[in-house]
């Protein structure tokens, strides 16, 4: 499956992807013993980690424990600034697309951050760390807030929630986020995984899609496989 | 002063900024910090930069905003897996140099160090990244070998030589392209040296680079601080 036109461009013209940490489901933070937190924080993953339909597999590195992530993604379409969290309407229309994405995470490297009060940007930040779908119109989802997503490995549902379980809705992260920084026509906001995160090795596949309404949202399938990435990092202590 | 159309084009062609942390002794040692076996890393988004003549700095509300002068390179072709200590080879990959100032909610990076949560915020708010420059391979043949400086309302606060770095720039081309490939147009920061700071509301940083003890005129940038406003404010996370 190759990548449609659209995504390609969306890798092109991608700054920043910013993405809610521990957003859903209050069931996905007790899996990872994480603290529910007061308000939103989010992180950044490089442009550099996104993997675009049929440009191969998610590399593990040496030494990492590699989780995946499934969530909804959404493609700003104008900038945002200070945006109100209350302004849902507002928060809508600087929507221009949705995907699907995995935020692959290396949990150990994570796990070792978390520990020393180190940045997350390594744990997030691999090369194919962010396969993403083709482009979803944004017509295909009429409420961004009722939508299943879910994630197999070698065919065994892992993970399968609706975004309704979102801790902190869309307007409110898109409000957090713009406060702290401007969001730019372009970005990806990544909007947090459900419960069902796990490991994944080299020979797994990872097959994710997305449903409206009970029906299959044909853009949003993904199959993704992983293999070891060799060359020359190996996770040690920092 | 202006922000001239090779610096504003270093903007728009930006899809990162990556730093290293820690990398002066007495940096670490001055935030109380441990020294790392290894290099580590972390991202500003690029809409953090904030050209010469578009305006200050901005401190958001509840937030203890630090400087950190930095020397800055722009990647001119793409480095994956690189894997060299040689000074030398890493010329190639550099297209110019900058000069900038890693500004920090130092507050919120310490909430994030205790509570193990991501620096993005505290590294990221709009402006947190004025930058100056570019200055040529030409100018500056040894980035090894530059003092870099700040002073904050014309007293000196950060005064020292690259040559500090405990980490050299071949090691942290190659530690940070093993994990992610650098593309054309990213912007890597170096570290800072000792000296770092708060700033307030009303004062101005003036901050440069010299080589042999002269002024690079491309790298001199004044920015003034002023109170961001609006609706952020710094609370527990």
């Amino acid at each position: 499956m190759a990548a449609s036109i659209a995504v390609r461009e969306i890798k092109a013209n991608c700054r920043k992807m910013a993405k809610q940490e521990l957003n859903q489901h209050s069931d996905h933070i007790k899996e990872l013993n994480n603290q529910r937190p007061k308000q939103p924080f989010f992180f950044l993953k490089p442009t550099s980690s996104i993997l675009l339909p049929g440009d191969g597999p998610v590399l593990r590195p040496k030494g990492v424990n590699m989780h995946f992530e499934i969530e909804l993604g959404l493609v700003m379409g104008k900038t945002v600034r200070n945006l109100d969290p209350d302004d849902t309407q507002g928060a809508l229309d600087a929507i221009d697309s949705y995907l699907l994405a995995i935020d692959m995470t290396a949990r150990n490297v994570q796990d070792e951050a978390k520990r020393k009060g180190l940045p997350w940007s390594i744990a997030k930040g691999f090369d194919t760390f962010l396969p993403i779908s083709n482009s979803i119109p944004k017509s295909r989802i009429a409420d961004p807030h009722n939508v299943e997503i879910w994630l197999s490995v070698n065919g065994q549902v892992k993970q399968q929630d609706s975004t309704e379980l979102m801790l902190f809705r869309i307007p409110r992260q898109l409000s957090d986020i713009s406060r702290v920084m401007t969001l730019e026509k372009g970005d990806l906001v990544l909007t947090g995984t459900p419960k069902g995160v796990g490991p994944v090795t080299t020979g797994d596949v990872m097959t994710a899609g997305m449903r409206v309404n009970g029906k299959d949202v044909e853009e949003a399938n993904m199959k993704v496989e992983v293999e070891d990435r060799g060359g020359a990092y190996e996770f040690a202590e920092t | 002063m202006a922000s001239s159309p090779a610096l504003t084009a270093i903007r728009s062609n930006c899809r990162k900024v990556i730093c290293i942390g820690r990398n002066y002794a007495d940096h670490v040692k001055e935030l109380n910090n441990q020294r790392p076996k290894q290099p580590f890393f972390f991202l500003k988004p690029p809409s953090s930069i904030l050209l010469p003549g578009e305006g200050p700095v901005l401190r958001p509300n509840g937030v203890n905003m630090h400087f950190e002068i930095e020397l800055g390179l722009v990647i001119g072709k793409q480095v994956k897996d690189l894997n060299t200590e040689d000074d030398s080879e890493i010329l190639q990959y550099i297209d110019s140099y900058l000069l900038s100032i890693d500004m920090t909610a130092r507050n919120v990076q310490n909430e994030a160090k205790k509570k193990g949560l991501p620096w993005s915020i505290a590294k990221g708010f709009d402006t947190f990244l004025p930058v100056s420059g570019p200055v040529s391979k030409e100018v500056l043949a040894d980035p090894h070998n530059v003092e870099l400086y700040l002073k904050v309302n014309g007293e000196v606060k950060q005064e020292d030589s690259t040559e500090l770095m405990l980490f050299r720039i071949p090691r942290q081309l190659s530690d940070i392209s093993k994990v992610m490939t650098l593309e054309k147009g990213d912007i890597v920061l170096t570290g800072t040296p000792k000296g770092v700071g708060t700033v307030q509301t009303g004062e101005v940083m003036e901050c440069g680079l010299r080589i042999g003890g002269k002024e690079v005129e491309e790298a001199k940038m004044r920015v003034e601080v002023k109170d961001k406003g609006g609706n952020y404010e710094f609370a527990e996370t």
